[in-house]
């Protein structure tokens, strides 16, 4: 069967489909829209000015990208985008911990971020084939746009990490607190067999995860001082995945809605 | 194999030149020399010999570090909210309010202007309420 | 030729319309006077980044958040262009882009005065970007006929992307125009708050030395007030058309003089704020340059020497 009969388009969909769908669809747009808006926190207090701007570039990109996914759970379920990034409570978000986390030092941002951005490739390759078309349609143009950001602090890690001093010393710690979130972060969720018979993933969860792993340990593991580390991984109290959240992301929501509730009826 | 020990070693340089002091540096071509300053030599003869320049580089093209794959280019999702086009609606709107938008174009006109010419302070000036 | 020589053909050559470059011969006097100006232009597209970098994450919606974060980082992309020109013009004394950015956390160089006030709702982030950036635009494109051809082709580029500025600033404001009474008041209480920051912003009446000099010298063609009087006659129709009150009852056309006359704005009070970094928001923000300047000073020796 050639892959675009095979396609599965919104009205195709099952209750069960669509529910696991939109479930995965809120992760993914979680995600984008937690850690576009932790990036823009840093405009203007980058270490440098050059990359003040290209960080921003990056972080616009992923907002973008938070508005496409958002839009296609708008399609699915008729609740506006602008809603569903600004208005929900924060038990109902399914994002990653690690997106939440605050910035703290340009250590720990960079380590956050190229760790998102490998899984985030991860992900996005496993669903350029995917059978729901929107998905595989707009993940393709995402890929595109996400390779960029995945050189580019791969490129900071391997700088930061390589030279001595100070910056290893930050990069180590912001390593073990940011390798705490990875189970969370590559938790794909209690639909990740189904999405996967559906087609709407085509890649196997445990092949994705083990991919992340050697391509993150390859990167620090041909640096003396780092290859002989282990990655401690914690089982979170609360599971972002799950809704459970920290002050971290209340805050952050509190803060974004202050417009929108000084005058819930207005166009702004 | 004695002629080719002769030979004198030449280099890729690309050649950048300016027009004018508002304009930016551009890449016209490249050519084939063995030293800097030949290479400037021959860049003046070979890329501006029939037109009005006030700068020429030269720059070894090992010396330039490009960009090696299309995707680190990529701009795939819309990005309307950081272009004038993204904002069409502004005269549409300013019409309810019996104004027009102001562009970019108009305030540098306005403002090289040695004087503002009588019509246009009247007609500014006659909006007083 | 002798120094004075030198410095008269070379006044000749600017008054007649010719461009210097970064390498050309200059007069100390015209070095000096571009590093002060051009410096003073750099940190406050810098110190710009704030008041509005405060309303990212209140942005009402996902397009508001991208555009108002497309519009900071062009703030801080245009200090950066300037940066590099000043840096070029100061090598001679030696001093480059670390210095330059710390005479900003230590006080030594002054921004705008705008700057240092604060952006209290989101109608203040839209007349940031409609009236604060439509003041700069006008004092940027006064400067295009610069003499000094790099500031001028930096321009060049600056006032292109200030064209998305402008059409997003109008954008929101019109938004909140056309909206519910509530909104309606905070856009008239945004205007009167920075009603008389705006006026300040195009510097003194009087001509001072140092503007006479770049006068002189070609660096500037156009005197404060003549830009102050073109900002009023084109935006204080489209302020009145809005419906909004402009908090000056004397402010009127007066078609003899052929100008806005317009109350004067507490010039000492203001020039105190710039001067000695005393407004509401100057010593906050100035905290938060320190964030990258200070605090992040081993990303930059790590990247650079390796350690």
């Amino acid at each position: 069967m050639s892959h675009e009969t095979n396609s599965l388009a919104p009205e195709q969909l099952t209750e069960q489909q669509h529910m696991a769908l939109v479930d995965w669809l809120t992760k993914l747009a979680d995600d984008e829209f937690i850690l576009g808006h932790r990036d823009s926190e840093w405009l203007g207090l980058c270490p440098t000015v050059e990359e003040d701007v290209a960080f921003s570039s990056i972080a616009q990109d992923e907002v973008g990208h938070a508005a496409f996914y958002y839009e296609l759970i708008q399609e699915l379920e008729g609740v506006s985008a602008d809603y569903l990034a600004f208005q929900r409570p924060a038990h109902e978000r399914k994002n990653s911990l690690l997106v939440e986390r605050e910035n703290g030092d340009w250590a720990y941002t960079i380590v956050r971020h190229y760790l998102y951005d490998l899984w985030d490739q991860i992900r996005l390759d496993a669903m350029v084939k995917s059978r729901y078309t929107p998905l595989a349609h707009g993940t393709k143009k995402m890929k595109r746009e996400e390779y960029y950001h995945l050189i580019h602090f791969q490129h900071w890690f391997t700088r930061l990490t390589g030279c001595g001093g100070e910056a290893r010393e930050r990069m180590k710690q912001a390593m073990e607190w940011a390798e705490q979130d990875l189970d969370d972060l590559l938790d794909i969720g209690l639909y990740e067999s189904d999405l996967l018979s559906w087609g709407i993933l085509t890649q196997e969860p445990a092949k994705m995860r083990s991919e992340f792993y050697s391509q993150y340990e390859d990167l620090w593991g041909k640096i003396s001082d780092l290859s002989g580390r282990r990655i401690i991984f914690s089982k979170q109290a609360s599971k972002g995945r799950m809704g459970q959240h920290s002050q971290a992301l209340a805050s952050a929501l509190e803060n974004m809605t202050e417009v929108i509730r000084f005058d819930p009826n207005a166009k702004w | 194999m004695e002629k080719e020990m002769q030979t004198e070693p030449s280099y890729i340089y690309e050649v950048f030149v300016q027009r004018d002091h508002l304009d930016p540096m551009m890449h016209v071509g490249s050519l084939l020399a063995p030293t800097d300053e030949l290479a400037l030599q021959l860049a003046r003869e070979n890329f501006t010999r029939r037109e009005q320049i006030i700068q020429i580089w030269v720059v070894q093209r090992t010396h330039v570090h490009s960009s090696a794959e299309a995707d680190f280019h990529a701009r795939e999702m819309d990005r309307s909210y950081r272009e004038v086009s993204g904002y069409t609606e502004n005269g549409r709107l300013w019409r309810m309010f019996k104004e027009k938008e102001i562009t970019l174009e108009e305030i540098v006109r306005y403002v090289e202007q040695k004087k503002q010419s009588k019509d246009d302070l009247r007609r500014e000036g006659n909006h007083e309420s | 030729m002798d120094s004075l020589g030198l410095e008269e053909e070379f006044v000749k050559r600017v008054q007649s319309g010719a461009k210097i470059e970064s390498n050309d011969w200059m007069p100390d006097g015209y070095r000096h006077l571009l590093i002060k100006l051009i410096h003073m232009h750099a940190v406050s597209e810098i110190m710009g980044v704030y008041p509005e970098k405060e309303w990212v994450p209140k942005a009402p919606s996902l397009r508001r958040k991208l555009a108002l974060m497309a519009k900071v980082q062009d703030e801080m992309g245009h200090g950066q262009l300037l940066l590099r020109i000043v840096e070029d013009l100061a090598a001679p004394y030696g001093k480059g882009r670390e210095e330059l950015l710390d005479d900003l956390v230590e006080g030594k160089v002054k921004f705008h005065n705008v700057f240092h006030m604060e952006a209290r709702t989101w109608a203040d982030a839209g007349l940031i970007g409609w009236l604060i950036d439509g003041a700069a635009i006008i004092n940027q494109a006064s400067l295009l006929s610069t003499s000094y051809a790099p500031y001028a082709r930096i321009l060049k580029r600056i006032c292109a992307e200030e064209s998305f500025h402008m059409q997003h600033g109008e954008n929101v404001i019109l938004s909140i125009a056309m909206g519910t009474e509530k909104q309606r008041k905070m856009l008239q209480d945004s205007l009167n708050y920075w009603w008389y920051s705006l006026l300040f912003f195009f510097g003194p009446l009087e001509i001072t030395p140092a503007a006479r000099k770049m006068l002189h010298y070609r660096i500037r063609t156009k005197t404060n007030e003549e830009l102050r009087q073109k900002f009023l006659a084109k935006y204080i129709p489209r302020i009145w058309s809005l419906g909004l009150t402009i908090p000056d009852p004397t402010l009127h056309y007066d078609s003899k003089l052929e100008r806005w006359h317009y109350a004067e704005p507490e010039w000492e009070t203001f020039q105190r704020i710039v001067s000695e970094n005393k407004g509401p928001k100057s010593q906050e923000r100035i905290a938060l340059r320190r964030i990258a300047q200070d605090q992040h000073k081993w990303v930059r020796l790590a990247m650079t020497m390796g350690i």
